[in-house]
């Protein structure tokens, strides 16, 4: 090529190499969708009630109601209430939400009635100081949480078991865990559940599946939760995702009524992503799949763009948006995961800065979930934050004296628990006749970072194994029994509690998860009371005691030593 | 929902101080198998005393725990408990089987009306025959109904 | 990802409407909308044809023979990939989007199910499609091949979601409601 090229600046060669360009942005396309927040194609907010029942929803009769517009009107907006609701104007429904003089319960009086349009309508006049102060006194439960990823780019079991150990043993109260190779499925639930209680007695667990089989191990106890039942906001994408708004309340009912905790998965980006936003923003369609998932009486929602995250990330005002869509899952009563759970940028300032929205007011679960292993076997495609961070999460939450749900270990704690949950899973697999795990294994587990570390497996005798799983009908309580004999009588003690705890329902109630001594603690114990400086949950006492303590801090008694 | 469940025979006045029930009202919990919590122990477990089936949620707690979802002004979490409570008969194969009935063009209009009169007759679940009925009328207005050629 | 030696072009001619096989040896190769139309290309510049040859030999391999369908009425890979598996005589397809994403299907999975997803099209190059093409084979013969091992890139989602996410709803576009699959040759020709 003889082609000049034009002469670069030095400063423009270094900023083009810093990592925030490996990002990717694209322009607006408001047409079809590909807008965060503030787009002419949304509809105007209004509503029609006769005999009863709405006729009319923001512009669109009821004859031409799409589906989820029916199921809206019918299920989720309050009729009494919502022509009073709908005629209070949308900046003063804004400041209700940040004056901490009006009471959590007096906005939810307000919100019960409002449409998609008219929630869109008051959160596009805040900014995102005004959302997180929305959040904060918005958030179901009072005490702030965070779940955690547990995975393994090999689907490797014991993997999975000694990184839920530990992410347990650190703070998460949930942890979730996928598969690269779906067959894997019953070996790896049962390692996370098994590696979680290990951690921490209480831990709740689940894995992500395609819908029937998720319920399927839920119902065998061999998880404790579920949370990927997507929903979408247009007809045309929700039945791409083979479901209706009816199969999926009937399916928040089916998980009810085995007393499995379970919340609904959406957000930002979706529909565009699957090619069909009907010309709609994405936070006005994620507004319609909080509506619905509030209709279908499920206690909660993941939101916070979820898997999609690239998407309003690459748009202007996208993060904006993120934490609009978190603030309106807690402003219509339900338990918010509130995302930060997908790799989202190359660059560290970035990362931090997309979660503060979510990390300063709290959520009920600030990630959902954070990775707890190497991202390079987070079978999510990757977290906002993994293992490599937690270091930085302690210290952000030292700094600014929030509670984001974890804490710094030591490390001999965190062997310790490590080493026992990959000899829990060994004793457990042998007496399950499952496939073998050595000792070479276990020693290989307790001291690893990533999968990577660890021998490798015989995949095909791994999947026979996970098949016998289903085959002979293995239950929670096939697990119990065998951790008891095997002699891991407090893991054995930790999972019967934890499934014990489906007999009283009471984690079906919102937010709810459950403390270190087995009490659940939901959005009815443990209400959000937020009503200004100095009320709800404040960061004191023992907890900031711990969350004090870093891998390296000077000792004030003795500065040539550290305390941690 | 407008289709209401029956009352629970007797309907004891819970309110948020009776949460959570395990701590405070273990008195009005039993296993589906008639235990009461305190029976789930790991010695009756080592004993081989409790099945799969006492780890299973009572249809009258989810009741209990609909009443209190509504006691914090949550009447759509209390209807979907009042749902489950009825889905508690059905064996989860067939709950399975009607989920997978209720996915877009999965099932024909009749298909759907026979699901809601099994849940109706045979399981005593008028709430969800309910949402099953309502289902097939919104699938037929908006084709969602299953096609000849599937 | 190496550009191919010389550059090829994919066309397909179509052949007629898809019909179900009853020959219990052959893989269906089931494509969106756009493949080999409005793009040509993957979203990392892999050439539709090149993906075709690579996946073609790779059934080819283990002795099974191909038939290749376009679906004209989704752009759902889920709902391409289950399509050619009920069009299959061994009900076992490969599932394929203009921008790479891919997906092995079996006739007797629930649609949203696979045998193999492979979700991250920009990780997937000419050597993976083959060996894609070579485990479906493999399936239809009956057999468990360990499956092609996935790739995790996690920053492949900050760089290329919202392109992705463009290209689709290009190829969306391309979609015509209510046509029926059409099962197509694949003629690669050196440009």
């Amino acid at each position: 090529m003889t082609t000049t090229q034009p002469r670069h600046s030095r400063r423009t060669e270094i900023l083009e190499d810093r990592p925030v360009n490996l990002d990717g942005f694209v322009e607006e396309w408001p047409e079809k969708g590909l807008v965060a927040m503030e787009s002419d194609f949304d509809p105007a907010p209004s509503v029609r009630v006769e005999d009863g029942r709405i006729v009319e929803l923001d512009g669109r009769a009821r004859a031409d109601f799409d589906f989820m517009d029916t199921f809206i009107a019918d299920h989720a907006i309050d009729v009494e209430t919502t022509e009073a609701s709908m005629a209070v104007p949308s900046d003063e429904i804004a400041r209700m939400l940040i004056n901490p003089t009006v009471s959590r319960q007096d906005v939810l009086a307000v919100t019960r009635g409002l449409t998609p349009a008219k929630i869109l309508d008051v959160v596009k006049l805040m900014n995102v100081v005004e959302i997180m102060q929305g959040m904060q006194k918005m958030r179901a439960r009072r005490t702030p949480a965070n779940q955690g990823h547990s995975t393994s780019a090999r689907d490797n079991p014991l993997q999975v078991a000694v990184d839920a150990a530990e992410g347990a043993l650190r703070g998460f109260a949930e942890l979730e865990t996928t598969l690269g190779v779906l067959r894997y499925a019953p070996l790896v639930a049962i390692a996370l559940q098994v590696g979680a209680q290990v951690g921490r007695g209480g831990v709740l667990t689940q894995c992500a599946l395609e819908e029937a089989t998720e319920l399927e191990l839920g119902m065998r106890g061999i998880t404790a939760y579920a949370e990927t039942i997507s929903i979408y906001g247009t007809e045309s994408v929700f039945v791409d995702g083979d479901d209706t708004p009816w199969s999926k309340s009937f399916l928040a009912s089916a998980y009810a009524s085995r007393g499995i905790k379970m919340r609904f998965t959406s957000g930002t980006g979706s529909e565009v992503q699957m090619g069909n936003a009907e010309g709609k923003s994405m936070l006005y369609l994620e507004i319609r799949c909080v509506l619905m998932a509030k209709g279908a009486g499920v206690q909660g929602l993941q939101n916070g763009s979820i898997s999609c995250i690239g998407v309003p990330g690459a748009m202007p005002g996208g993060i904006r948006a993120v934490a609009a869509e978190n603030l309106v899952a807690s402003m219509v009563d339900l338990e918010c995961a509130s995302g930060n759970d997908q790799s989202f940028s190359h660059s560290a300032m970035r990362r931090t800065a997309r979660m503060m929205p979510q990390l300063l007011p709290g959520t009920d679960f600030v990630c959902s979930g954070y990775s707890g292993v190497p991202n390079a076997d987070n079978m999510f495609a990757g977290s906002n934050f993994d293992t490599d961070d937690y270091d930085d999460w302690n210290t952000i939450q030292r700094d600014l004296q929030v509670d984001g749900g974890l804490r710094h270990i030591r490390e001999d704690e965190i062997l310790q628990v490590r080493n026992k949950a990959a000899r829990a899973l060994q004793a457990l697999f042998a007496e399950l006749d499952l496939p073998r795990i050595t000792d070479e294994e276990v020693e290989a587990a307790t001291y690893a970072n990533g999968s990577e570390d660890y021998p490798e497996r015989d995949v095909l005798e791994d999947l026979k194994g996970a098949q016998s799983v289903m085959d002979r009908g293995i239950t929670g309580l096939d697990l119990v029994t065998a951790l008891e004999r095997t002699g891991f009588h407090d893991v054995a003690e930790n999972l019967l509690t934890v499934l014990r705890q489906r007999v009283s329902g009471d984690l079906l109630q919102t937010s709810a998860i459950l403390t270190h001594d087995f009490v659940p603690l939901s959005a009815i114990n443990d209400a959000n009371d937020y009503a200004g400086p100095g009320t709800g949950y404040r960061l004191q006492g023992e907890r900031w005691e711990q969350l004090k303590k870093l891998r390296h801090v000077t000792s004030a008694e003795n500065p040539e030593t550290e305390v941690s | 929902m407008r289709v209401s469940a029956p009352a629970p025979q007797s309907r004891p006045d819970l309110g948020p101080a009776d949460y959570p029930l395990s701590v405070n009202r273990q008195d009005l919990l039993r296993t589906p198998t008639g235990k009461p919590l305190s029976a789930l122990t790991m010695n009756a477990v080592v004993a081989g005393e409790i099945v799969a089936d006492d780890l299973r949620i009572a249809p009258e707690t989810l009741q209990l725990q609909a009443i209190l979802a509504e006691s914090v002004q949550r009447p759509q979490l209390a209807a979907n408990f009042r749902r489950a409570a009825e889905l508690t008969a059905v064996p989860d194969a067939e709950v399975l089987a009607m989920y997978n009935a209720l996915r877009p063009r999965a099932s024909s209009r009749d298909e759907l009306l026979t699901i809601a009169e099994n849940l109706e007759s045979k399981y005593h679940a008028p709430v969800c025959g309910a949402l099953v009925r309502e289902a097939a009328e919104v699938y037929q207005r908006r084709d969602l109904l299953a096609r000849e050629e599937d | 990802m190496s550009a191919p030696a010389a550059v090829r072009t994919l066309t397909l001619k179509e052949i007629g409407p898809a019909q179900r096989a009853s020959r219990p040896d052959e893989v269906v190769i089931a494509v969106s909308p756009a493949f080999a139309e409005t793009f040509t290309r993957t979203i990392v510049d892999v050439p539709h044809a090149e993906v075709i040859r690579q996946v073609l030999a790779g059934i080819e391999e283990q002795g099974v023979t191909a038939r290749m369908v376009k679906v004209w009425d989704t752009a759902d890979l889920a709902a391409i990939a289950h399509t050619g598996a009920r069009l299959s005589g061994s009900g076992i397809s490969i599932g394929l989007l203009s921008r790479g994403t891919t997906m092995i299907h079996q006739r007797d999975l629930p649609r949203l199910s696979n045998l193999e997803l492979f979700p991250q099209s920009p990780l997937l190059d000419a050597e993976v499609f083959r060996r894609i093409g070579s485990n479906a084979a493999q399936y239809a013969k009956g057999e468990s091949p360990a499956p092609v091992p996935t790739r995790n890139d996690q920053m492949a989602r900050p760089r290329w979601q919202a392109k992705a996410a463009l290209l689709h709803l290009k190829e969306f576009e391309c979609i015509v409601a209510g046509r029926r699959p059409v099962e197509v040759e694949p003629v690669i020709s050196r440009a």
